[in-house]
């Protein structure tokens, strides 16, 4: 009896199916749960030692720092940069939201806007600039040229839309959209950044892990 | 000294746009610049010729997008030349008086822009915004958009102004007029100002004659020449205007002729909306465009604010058969290797700005 009780014990596995299941959905939320720890480490490397609390918290203030200081490139390819000089002027006055410092360098600025058609022979340049500015850094497509070519759709010599050069965060419709649509979109890009929904914080986790290694503050 | 060579743009907040330019410098002294042009070309002449008469006004607004208006404009005038369509005499009055708004507009942005590059005299772009919003605002309301207002129809417009147009410009002319007044004050008494456009960058008259320059550029080196004067369109040959005329050729020279046509423009603003008839300035429907086209061909010129733009116009039935534009500007910037030969390296975008350049219309 024994013996039989034993083979039948031995040939049966040591849990149900249903356990199985639960077991293995465990592991993916604790491999998940691992990686959002890793992910939660995003923070500069001077802060590493303190605790989780204290991280999250500076995690946050990095978060509104960045939201509240985002320097635009001064940078116009077009009829859309008419439009930005206005957005800097007298009417909409853009600096009482702290978004009018146009730096000259890329190596200063946090948001690129670009305002106008990019041609082929521009497009080199433009990337080079993206290139150039210090992550994370930011791209709002002003405009009907920069989202999709707008008129020039049809041209030899048109990219039809920035976006299929360098990635993009915002588009601005409107062929020149007004300044208080910029306004508007920089404040998007503002609360996407506070809310932690922009373009560094939403992408998958593998890509996530590769993007913190080299894009570390 | 060696001779060193600098790389300027194409992307450099003092070229206004996307000019690139290779110097050749000694020290501080420009030896040679040579422009690189073309980061803008998206061949327009060319995608013109596949839309329909009245479409191709999105295009050519696009040309000048400092003043879309004045090319839009001359586009129409020559198609309404091809055509055979006379324009409306009160569409008349009311073109001048939208065309020379505009003019005051561009020039406005063109002194806040070169100013700042200047001299960092933030005061003055503020003040040339505000006064543009302005005008900007009037347009707004005649045509139905912000920048960029596709509002010319064959023989007229596309609606009849406001009810209350004439007064509206009337007390933005005494407006402008009031505030223009505050700007030489300030610009004349700026030392930096004087110094950074006072005798740099002179273009004397035969070199100016010689290059084929037109608008202020032209006018500033002492050549009295006018297209609403020589050959007037509209109602301009009723209209009693001086054209600002000054001998020096240099930089400061083309920003004071800038200015006085402002002033002049202002004052034919005042005898056009005296002179405007009442009636309806309402042109052609879009869709009823499509008659036989009779002229081979047509030549049309207007005075824009950047200098003398020319349409060749080849018409078709329904399209335009074959288009050729001619850039003030392009011609413009061709005397940019001659007026800063020999000039310091700081000089340089002075002088580029004072040409007023834009690569819409030069990259076409």
């Amino acid at each position: 009896m024994n013996n039989d009780s034993d083979t039948t014990q031995s040939n049966e596995p040591p849990y149900t199916k249903e356990e199985f299941m639960n077991a293995e959905q465990e592991m993916a939320l604790l491999t998940q749960q691992s990686l959002m720890q890793y992910q939660r480490e995003y923070v500069p490397a001077m802060f590493s030692k303190m605790s989780d609390l204290a991280k999250l918290k500076l995690r946050d203030i990095v978060k509104w720092g960045r939201s509240n200081s985002l320097w635009p490139l001064q940078f116009g390819l077009a009829c859309c940069a008419m439009e930005l000089m206005d957005f800097g002027a007298a009417r909409v006055d853009a600096e009482r939201k702290g978004y009018l410092l146009f730096r000259g360098t890329p190596r200063q600025c946090d948001v690129m806007i670009v305002a106008g058609w990019v041609t082929k022979s521009i497009v080199p340049k433009v990337k080079r600039l993206y290139e150039q500015m210090s992550k994370p850094s930011y791209v709002i497509a002003y405009g009907e040229c920069a989202t999709s070519g707008g008129p020039w759709w049809e041209s030899y010599n048109i990219v039809q839309g920035i976006d299929q050069v360098i990635p993009v965060d915002i588009y601005v419709a409107g062929c020149p959209p007004r300044p208080e649509n910029l306004f508007s979109a920089l404040m998007k890009l503002q609360s996407n950044i506070r809310d932690g929904i922009d373009r560094y914080e939403t992408r998958s986790l593998s890509e996530n892990l590769q993007g913190y290694e080299s894009e570390r503050v | 000294m060696a001779i060193m060579r600098i790389n300027v743009g194409p992307i450099h907040p003092g070229t206004h746009g996307v000019l690139k330019l290779v110097v050749d410098v000694e020290g501080d002294t420009i030896k040679r610049v040579e422009p690189h042009i073309g980061f803008l070309h998206r061949g327009v002449e060319k995608l013109m010729e596949t839309r329909m008469y009245m479409q191709n006004q999105s295009y050519t607004e696009k040309l000048d997008y400092i003043a879309p208006l004045s090319w839009d404009d001359l586009y129409v005038n020559s198609v309404e030349k091809a055509l055979g369509v006379p324009v409306k005499e009160p569409a008349q009055y009311e073109r001048v008086i939208l065309l020379e708004f505009q003019r005051i507009a561009s020039h406005l942005l063109w002194l806040g822009t070169f100013v700042n590059d200047v001299g960092q005299l933030f005061t003055v772009f503020m003040w040339c915004f505000r006064d543009r919003a302005k005008i900007m605002k009037l347009l707004e309301d005649v045509s139905g958009g912000r920048m960029f207002y596709v509002n010319l129809r064959l023989g007229g417009f596309n609606k009849n102004p406001p009810a209350d147009f004439k007064e509206r410009s009337y007390a933005l002319c005494d407006y402008l007029e009031e505030k223009l007044m505050a700007y030489p004050d300030v610009l004349d008494s700026s030392s930096i100002f004087m110094e950074r456009t006072k005798g740099i960058g002179v273009l004397s008259k035969d070199d100016a004659i010689n290059y084929g320059v037109s608008g202020p550029v032209l006018r500033a080196s002492g050549v009295e020449e006018d297209v609403r004067k020589s050959h007037p369109y509209y109602v301009y040959d009723k209209i009693k205007f001086k054209v600002p005329c000054t001998y020096n050729g240099d930089t400061y020279d083309r920003y004071e002729i800038r200015y006085e046509e402002m002033l002049e423009s202002i004052s034919i603003i005042r005898q056009a909306l005296d002179a405007m008839p009442e009636g309806p300035t309402v042109g052609m429907p879009i869709r009823l465009i499509g008659p036989q086209a009779k002229p081979e061909h047509v030549i049309m010129q207007e005075e824009l604010p950047r200098g003398e733009g020319i349409i060749y116009l080849v018409p078709d039935k329904q399209r335009p058969y074959r288009i050729s534009l001619r850039s003030p500007a392009f011609i413009n910037l061709s005397v940019l290797p001659k007026l800063s030969e020999g000039m310091k390296f700081a000089d340089l975008f002075s002088i580029v700005g004072s040409l007023d350049v834009i690569f819409a219309e030069i990259d076409r």
